[in-house]
């Protein structure tokens, strides 16, 4: 602290007393002064007139960049429906390239009864909404946010729970779903969610709640929404309409040996 | 009187002539300002208490800015360049604020 305490006492230059002392002024003296002071002046409105100009170039910069990720986002989107509306020909291709024997019934009964569970198919029907949110009391603590590994660990709880169709925020999980925290937000398929999380899982009405609640998912986040009082709502819903995960496209294919 | 005037018709040349700084030096002169200001205040405060000379001013003025810049360019070399610019604007500014509470002292003997 002596440095500090030397800059507080003595914060004139000790040479002003010095050089007044031993009493000298000169002309030239004075016009380097003169001059000096122009070049402050000038500086001061330079570096003025310098940030005052690049606060607009840095905003339009700005809302330009935000500006391509929403062209980029809506081109996603594009590309997902068309994913869909692609998925949906193989489809009927498939049906038509089966044919109507045995082999062919056998393998369509297997394709319907994985394509729900792969998450290839659009699925409806009862089931659970979970609700999560972060702590009210926002505070810059992220152990009172909602953080990735949490909704991975409510996702695997419900899968746990014989959960047969998970979604957040209306993105579908598969196996490929990558649930995982980008910056301040959680990403599900690469795209990042608001706040409050709507899980929706499709299962048993009558023992799909009650199975998660007692698995170690339903513990840890019993623990999080009594201690970082964290928003968890849990209620059983007759109809859940879940999409299809345009994620899941179509990665090998061969022609049938008949 | 003279650097008064110098400073307002610095002001103005600046603002008409917007000299335009080479990018390399454009990090430096916001803390040469500070440097800048810093002798000022100081050159008011012993003008005040009778002791001001021209000269200690051009020199004090000089080596300020050089020394401030200095520190910041060996920082940025270091990778503790932004550091070392609080640095130096904290240290600047305690001596700024002690000169203006002197200044104020002076003129308003309050």
């Amino acid at each position: 602290m002596d440095l500090l305490n030397q800059i507080i006492r003595q914060p004139i230059d000790p040479d002003y007393a010095v050089a007044a002392a031993r009493g000298d002024d000169s002309v030239k003296g004075r016009w380097m002064l003169a001059a000096l002071a122009v070049i402050i002046g000038a500086m001061f409105a330079v570096a003025a007139l310098q940030t005052t100009r690049a606060a607009p170039a840095l905003q339009s910069e700005r809302t330009e960049l935000i500006n391509r990720v929403q062209d980029a986002e809506r081109e996603q989107d594009q590309l997902r429906g068309r994913v869909t509306s692609l998925a949906g020909e193989i489809a009927t291709l498939r049906t038509a390239a089966l044919g109507d024997d045995d082999a062919a019934s056998a393998l369509e009964m297997r394709l319907e009864a994985l394509d729900p569970v792969v998450g290839n198919v659009p699925v409806s029907g009862p089931g659970v909404l979970i609700v999560v949110d972060d702590s009210p009391s926002a505070t810059a603590d992220t152990r009172d946010r909602v953080l990735d590994i949490d909704l991975q660990v409510l996702a695997n709880g419900l899968w746990q729970a014989d959960a047969e169709a998970i979604s957040i925020n209306g993105h579908r999980l598969s196996s490929l779903t990558a649930i995982r925290s980008a910056g301040d937000a959680i990403t599900v398929d690469f795209r990042s969610l608001t706040r409050p999380y709507r899980v929706e899982a499709i299962g048993d009405p009558r023992t799909l709640q009650a199975r998660f609640v007692e698995s170690s998912a339903g513990a840890w986040w019993n623990d999080l929404a009594q201690n970082r009082r964290m928003r968890y709502e849990i209620s059983d819903v007759k109809q859940l309409d879940l999409a299809a995960d345009p994620g899941m496209v179509l990665r090998h294919a061969g022609k049938a040996t008949s | 009187m003279i650097p008064l005037l110098g400073l307002l018709a610095g002001i103005v040349l600046g603002i008409v002539l917007e000299p335009s700084i080479p990018q390399v030096l454009q990090p430096y002169l916001p803390i040469a300002i500070v440097a800048a200001m810093d002798a000022l205040f100081g050159a008011f405060r012993a003008y005040l208490e009778g002791t001001f000379t021209d000269r200690v001013f051009v020199v004090s003025f000089i080596s300020n800015v050089l020394i401030s810049a200095a520190i910041v360019y060996v920082g940025d070399q270091i990778g503790v360049g932004s550091q070392l610019a609080t640095a130096v604007v904290v240290v600047l500014g305690i001596r700024i604020f002690t000169n203006a509470a002197a200044i104020r002292r002076a003129l308003f003997h309050a």
